[in-house]
């Protein structure tokens, strides 16, 4: 048998290993109890908070929470950032179906219906929130409403975030399509908002409005949910039926959006960020956007202003959706933490002047109402969204980046690309919807 | 190593090693059991990965199939075959499957025949072999997100490499992760560059294990370099191209990190290949025993594929 020289005594090959395994897991029980015990002595409690907030509004998240970190010594939130749409639900989802979740994590609005049913997430406790100072009355009524899932408050909404019209004041000034009060002129159809595009075309020389859309079926949804909303039709998805639609209504806003690509308007296919990069070069003059936009147009020194989306089709509508704070279900609720978490969340509700200069609109009403609101522009120009949001039908698949607005992508990109009829496009849209509501609802 | 001790052990000699008189050849059979323990002890540790990663899991897989189960963890009773009879019946399930099949096909045949001629190219004598080697054999060694990155950029409609290159070259530009006729392709094309080494190099090997006699007396008929490369070479090649065949089919059937990271799926559905379908069904529709449903029925063509092509072999040896 092998020997080996240890400390000047002939050791076995077996002594040695059982001897190191043996060590081994005295230095790891060690630490395991070093660990325990360096935690009780700070006495801090930690608080996993998960976002999807990574661009400029992410910064303003991060400042929100270090100032509500420094507001209470007894606990630390520790933002954990991950990859906006299909890969932030699905960890979510898993971490939560899994019973290790964070104690708080934010959720687009529109897809907490497809979480709440399930047992995902956890009701807020109205009572406990009152106490902070934070009630029903401080929202506008839409956002409350959609906070609500059969009678119980399942998100709180931070904001509310609309898809907008950006307009370029120089542009628009040159074209004569400014008002009196310095504001875009109004619009009621669409046939004068092409002719105020065409306008705005002529001073450009390159197009009037930018609006990116290739291969991202999120930003298709918005805008055509907003001038659908716009003739007052309403969708409903009701698993085990046939989707409820207005078809016209729905074929005459694809056809009014493939009318706008026509290179003049608008450009015939281009992204998203190449729709930003054209009107922030100020090679047109309008821009449908989402209000997330507004920190990247401001740093790139444009005369900037915004509004809602014209009213084209009589009802004012505005696709919109809300970051909100849900609590993700525990196996076993921390009463400790979960004090800590309301606390956290009605400070940064509090505290949401900052995440206006992010552009979103903040939920909480005491905050829009402030001076220190009024004074932002262009935000105050388009804080009337929140009375006229609409957001996505309710169901389990559908909401911000879910599949189903890829889906909508997949059928109707080649009408906007002229290579496809709006109401071919929008039937196999209709149909994929059908197949989704027959099949089993898994949640 | 094992050789000398066995010759050692059979001259009847005490083992130098560890002094112990060798054993007899017929073992008492305690003995035995003895050396099997320890055999199963030294497999242990793979055993124990091997149940808990992969038998696991595909049995558990064939049960979640068989039951409505749901990522948010509702509705898992057993509902017999729904699930198949849904998802034969699901015209995404064979479109995606149709994608992975389109992409079998079309990247296997370029990256059997482009490692061929390229290792063919560098047997012929190229200097500076070992840089040809690592420079045809690197882009293999790349994540598959570096990879996505690089040809991403190298696609951009507006700012790409290749575009710029097409139309200084006077052609028109090509949308070339954004046309639903072109995504595909373009796909392949990253496909190749990025895993052509690993074929090359099997290819390179064999090649280079081919005894010279045989083109040295073939050159003494009168046989040209043509005539040599494919009356010697390829039909010495032919157990690494069934085998290279073999092993790009399996790979390239379980396509899905380039798509997802390059296309997503898109444009409009096109590129999407099975896996994703599968990924997408599961995770993020929250259908887990949908998903594994697929997952089966996909299983099912892969072993389908082994069997025929094994098959083929067979009768090719026989």
């Amino acid at each position: 048998m092998k020997q080996f020289e240890f400390f000047g005594k002939q050791v076995s090959r077996r002594q040695l290993l059982t001897g190191t395994a043996a060590l081994g897991s005295v230095l790891v029980a060690g630490g395991l109890t070093g660990c325990g015990g360096n935690a009780q002595a700070s006495d801090l409690r930690d608080i996993g908070f998960w976002h999807l907030l990574s661009g400029g509004d992410g910064i303003k998240m991060q400042a929100m929470i270090n100032s509500a970190n420094q507001a209470n010594p007894g606990f630390k939130v520790h933002p954990t950032v991950l990859a906006w749409g299909p890969p932030y639900y699905t960890k979510l989802a898993m971490a939560s179906a899994g019973g290790r979740p964070p104690e708080v994590a934010i959720m687009h609005a529109s897809r907490v219906s497809g979480y709440a049913p399930g047992g995902l997430i956890d009701p807020w406790d109205l009572d406990l929130l009152a106490e902070l100072g934070v009630t029903g009355e401080n929202f506008a009524p839409r956002i409350w409403e959609k906070s609500q899932q059969n009678g119980k408050v399942f998100s709180i909404a931070l904001d509310s975030h609309p898809f907008v019209m950006f307009y370029n004041t120089d542009i628009a000034s040159k074209a004569g399509v400014l008002g009196g009060n310095g504001q875009l002129q109004e619009v009621t159809s669409p046939q004068e908002f092409m002719a105020m595009a065409r306008e705005m075309q002529k001073v450009t020389q390159a197009h009037g409005l930018s609006f990116g859309y290739l291969g991202s079926g999120s930003q298709m949804w918005r805008l055509f949910y907003t001038l659908y909303k716009q003739h007052g039709a309403d969708m409903e998805l009701i698993p085990g039926q046939p989707m409820k639609v207005d078809r016209d209504a729905a074929i005459e806003s694809l056809e009014f959006m493939a009318s706008l690509f026509d290179d003049t308007i608008a450009a015939k296919a281009g992204d998203i960020s190449t729709g930003i990069a054209e009107f922030a070069r100020g090679d047109s003059g309008m821009l449908f956007s989402g209000v997330w936009e507004l920190p990247t147009l401001k740093k790139a020194g444009l005369p900037v202003d915004a509004a809602t989306i014209p009213t084209l089709y009589g009802t004012p509508a505005a696709y919109a959706d809300s970051h909100s704070f849900v609590l993700p279900r525990q196996l076993n609720v921390d009463e400790a933490k979960r004090r800590d978490v309301y606390k956290f969340v009605s400070d940064v509700l509090k505290g949401s002047i900052s995440w206006a200069e992010a552009g979103h609109i903040p939920a909480y009403q005491p905050v829009v109402q402030s001076q220190a609101y009024r004074d932002l522009t262009p935000q105050i120009h388009y804080a009337n969204a929140a009375d006229i949001i609409a957001y996505d039908p309710e169901a389990w698949f559908s909401g911000s980046g879910s599949d189903w607005q890829t889906y909508f992508a997949e059928n109707v990109q080649n009408v906007f690309l002229g290579r496809d009829k709006a109401a071919a496009g929008w039937d196999a849209f209709e149909h994929r919807t059908n197949t989704l509501l027959s099949r089993p609802n898994p949640v | 190593m094992s050789s000398s001790l066995a010759s050692r052990r059979s001259t009847g000699q005490p083992d130098i090693a560890t002094g112990i008189q060798p054993q007899p050849t017929r073992r008492p059979s305690r003995s035995r059991t003895r050396s099997n323990l320890s055999g199963w002890g030294f497999a242990t540790p793979f055993l124990v990965f091997f149940l808990v990663f992969l038998v696991w899991p595909i049995l558990y897989g064939l049960y979640m199939s068989l039951t409505g189960k749901s990522l948010t963890g509702a509705n898992d009773s057993l509902i017999g075959f729904a699930n198949y009879a849904e998802a034969l019946a699901d015209a995404d399930m064979w479109r995606s499957l149709g994608n992975t099949l389109y992409f079998t096909v079309i990247s296997t045949v370029p990256l059997v025949l482009v490692a061929l001629v390229m290792a063919a190219l560098l047997n012929v004598g190229l200097p500076a072999q070992w840089l040809w080697r690592l420079s045809y054999f690197a882009p293999y060694l790349l994540a598959s997100t570096v990879v996505s990155l690089f040809f991403t950029w190298m696609y951009n409609p507006q700012l790409g490499l290749i575009n710029d290159f097409l139309s200084k070259m006077g052609l028109p530009k090509v949308a070339w992760l954004n046309d639903p006729n072109v995504a595909m392709w373009a796909i392949v094309i990253a496909t190749l560059w990025w895993t052509v080494g690993f074929n090359f190099l099997l290819y390179l090997a064999a090649m280079q294990n081919i005894p010279a006699q045989h083109y040295e007396a073939a050159s003494l008929d009168g046989a040209g370099a043509w005539r040599q490369f494919f009356s010697i070479t390829l039909p010495q090649l032919t157990p690494t191209t069934v085998m290279i065949v073999l092993l790009q089919i399996l790979a390239s059937l379980k396509i899905f990190d380039q798509v997802y990271q390059m296309t997503a799926g898109g444009p409009g559905g096109s590129t999407r290949p099975v896996v994703q379908y599968i990924f997408e069904a599961g995770f993020t529709g929250y259908r887990l025993g949908y998903s594994a449903a697929i997952s089966y029925i996909f299983f099912g063509l892969i072993v389908l594929v082994s069997v025929m092509q094994f098959a083929v072999t067979r009768r090719r040896s026989a």
